[in-house]
């Protein structure tokens, strides 16, 4: 952090004549910065607890220091099991993601379109969506069986809500004054979806995406816990009747790593078609 | 040569908003319709674009009659209406879809160097004043170069520097290709800058009150005696229309409620 003020400050003095230079360092320190503010909590919080075990204040025997969960995810990697399990959980989860969106799209896209299909079909999506769940699990095992089938499709059914939800409601709510210029402008119904409608719900779109995808990461658990022999429940589980607290907190730390990967995967990819947005947070 | 003949409108609820207007139009003519609120205005011209269909009438543009939008019939409305995910340039090519890419990129770049915004091509819509955006709504309207051009109160949401601006503007571009315009309007003064004729409107049901011929030369200029003449006319009509005495207070011009005025 000085290192980078540091330059800051010096380096207008070496380019003396060019002004610009210094707003540009200016901005490059901010960038470096604003994401490093967010570390500063667990950070802090990870080296008081390290210390504390250290030097005996606690035992570190059900909350393991940092330290050891390090050890035990390098362990974990080395072996390759990490990658067996979080391979597993992230195939489940993309599986699941992508049938959920595609299902969510369309139905979405279909009754935000339709006010008869809406009437139709909404109410049953609605009355479906307010059961929890996890409550189909015993029925998807009869069903699908206990292997990927059923929990493939529990991630689905958990992804699918909020994509639908929020297809319906942007589509829906796309403002009929745009629609109309797309009408006197003589467009057809496939180039209204593709030069209008598609580009006026992208917002929220992205939004219903992340939120599914949240979701998703949340029922891969669920549909780990109820039996399979890999995957990052399966760690958990496994910690938890063996009595490893540092394999499940590592098993958590690569939860939040690929929760964060996959969600930052969507901003990105998204972020091109969103550079027009007027809107109050820039990131 | 755009007919209007005999359209009416009635609303799902029973409102009657237009009953029985005919006009004709000739090519080039400028026709300012003006009314007070409620007398259809709105409603006739939207008729006229084929966004909505009239009750009763048609709308005939060269023999062909209009049911639905129409490639010969553009339309700004009261608002810029610019798609914010597309750069202005795009946003001006809208209706250019069709056209082979080198010819409507030169004929956007040509469009927004008329209407003064060639600077602003790659930028995002948000980033316009009112006046630029309304700007790059015409822009948009007129490089498909229609036969008819509407104008739903196009300046009305401007500032008085910005509309009056705007107006000039808008003849100025009128006087390229010299398409058909109608322009709804409640603004007497911009009725008068822009009209070859003026019609007036009365609400419930909305029909055709008055037509004033408005011949004074080109450029006009808002201060003269004779601009000040069509506008009291046209003052007056409006108030007619609306079954409301006219207030003045210059000894020459009087009127009783309801009745008619006297020069």
């Amino acid at each position: 952090m000085s290192l980078v003020s540091m330059t800051a400050s010096v380096e207008p003095a070496e380019v003396a004549p060019a002004p610009s230079s210094a707003s540009v360092a200016r901005a490059g320190s901010g960038r470096l910065l604003r994401p490093a503010l967010g570390l500063l909590l667990p950070v802090a919080v990870a080296v008081s607890w390290e210390l504390a075990v250290r030097h005996g204040f606690a035992s570190g025997r059900l909350v393991p220091p940092p330290s050891v969960i390090f050890q035990t995810f390098a362990d974990l990697a080395r072996t390759g099991e990490l990658e067996l399990h979080a391979g597993a959980t992230l195939s489940r989860v993309i599986a699941g993601f992508a049938f959920g969106v595609v299902a969510g799209t369309v139905l979405g896209a279909i009754t935000g379109y339709s006010a008869l299909t809406n009437r139709l079909v909404d109410p049953t999506l609605q009355a479906l969506r307010a059961i929890p769940s996890i409550a189909w699990v015993p029925l998807f095992i009869l069903w699908f069986g206990i292997f990927e089938a059923s929990k493939i499709i529990l991630i689905a059914v958990g992804v699918f809500f909020p994509v639908y939800l929020g297809v319906m409601g942007a589509v829906m709510s796309v403002d009929r004054k745009i629609v109309e210029v797309g009408r006197a402008f003589r467009l057809s119904g496939t180039a209204m979806v593709r030069r209008i409608l598609l580009p006026a719900v992208m917002p929220a779109y992205v939004i219903s995406l992340r939120a599914g995808m949240g979701l998703g990461w949340m029922f891969v658990v669920a549909a780990e816990f109820m039996g399979a022999s890999t995957g990052l429940g399966f760690l958990l589980i496994d910690g938890q009747q063996l009595g490893k607290p540092a394999q499940i907190v590592a098993a958590i730390v690569a939860f939040a790593i690929l929760g964060k990967a996959t969600d930052w995967l969507i901003v990105l990819l998204s972020a091109p078609f969103l550079r027009w947005e007027d809107r109050f947070a820039r990131v | 040569m755009l007919v209007v003949d005999r359209i009416g409108k009635t609303y799902p609820n029973g409102v009657r908003a237009l009953d029985g207007i005919s006009l004709n139009v000739a090519p080039g003519e400028i026709l300012v319709v003006i009314g007070g609120s409620g007398c259809g205005k709105s409603t006739m011209l939207r008729a006229i674009s084929g966004l909505d269909t009239p009750s009763q009438g048609k709308v005939v543009l060269d023999g062909m009659v209009i049911t639905a939008p129409h490639e010969q019939i553009g339309i700004i409305f009261q608002e810029p209406r610019l798609l914010p995910w597309l750069r202005v340039a795009d946003n001006v090519g809208f209706g250019l879809e069709q056209c082979p890419k080198e010819e409507r990129n030169a004929r956007v770049a040509r469009a927004l160097e008329r209407v003064g915004l060639a600077d602003k091509a790659r930028v995002w819509p948000r980033e316009l004043s009112g006046g630029q955006a309304q700007r790059v709504a015409i822009a948009r309207a007129l490089v498909p170069r229609p036969q008819v051009l509407l104008l739903d109160e196009p300046f009305s949401a401007l500032d008085a520097f910005t509309r009056a601006d705007l107006q000039d503007h808008l003849l100025d571009l009128w006087a390229d290709s010299k398409p058909t315009l109608i322009v709804v309007t409640h603004d007497v003064e911009e009725a008068i800058v822009l009209a070859d004729r003026i019609m007036v409107m009365r609400p419930h049901p909305g029909r055709v009150y008055e037509e004033i011929l408005c011949d004074l030369p080109r450029p006009r200029d808002r201060q003269s005696a004779a601009f000040d003449f069509v506008k009291r006319r046209v003052l007056a009509a409006l108030d007619r229309s609306l079954e409301r005495a006219v207030i003045t207070d210059d000894g020459e011009t009087r009127a009783a409620a309801g009745g008619g005025l006297w020069w």
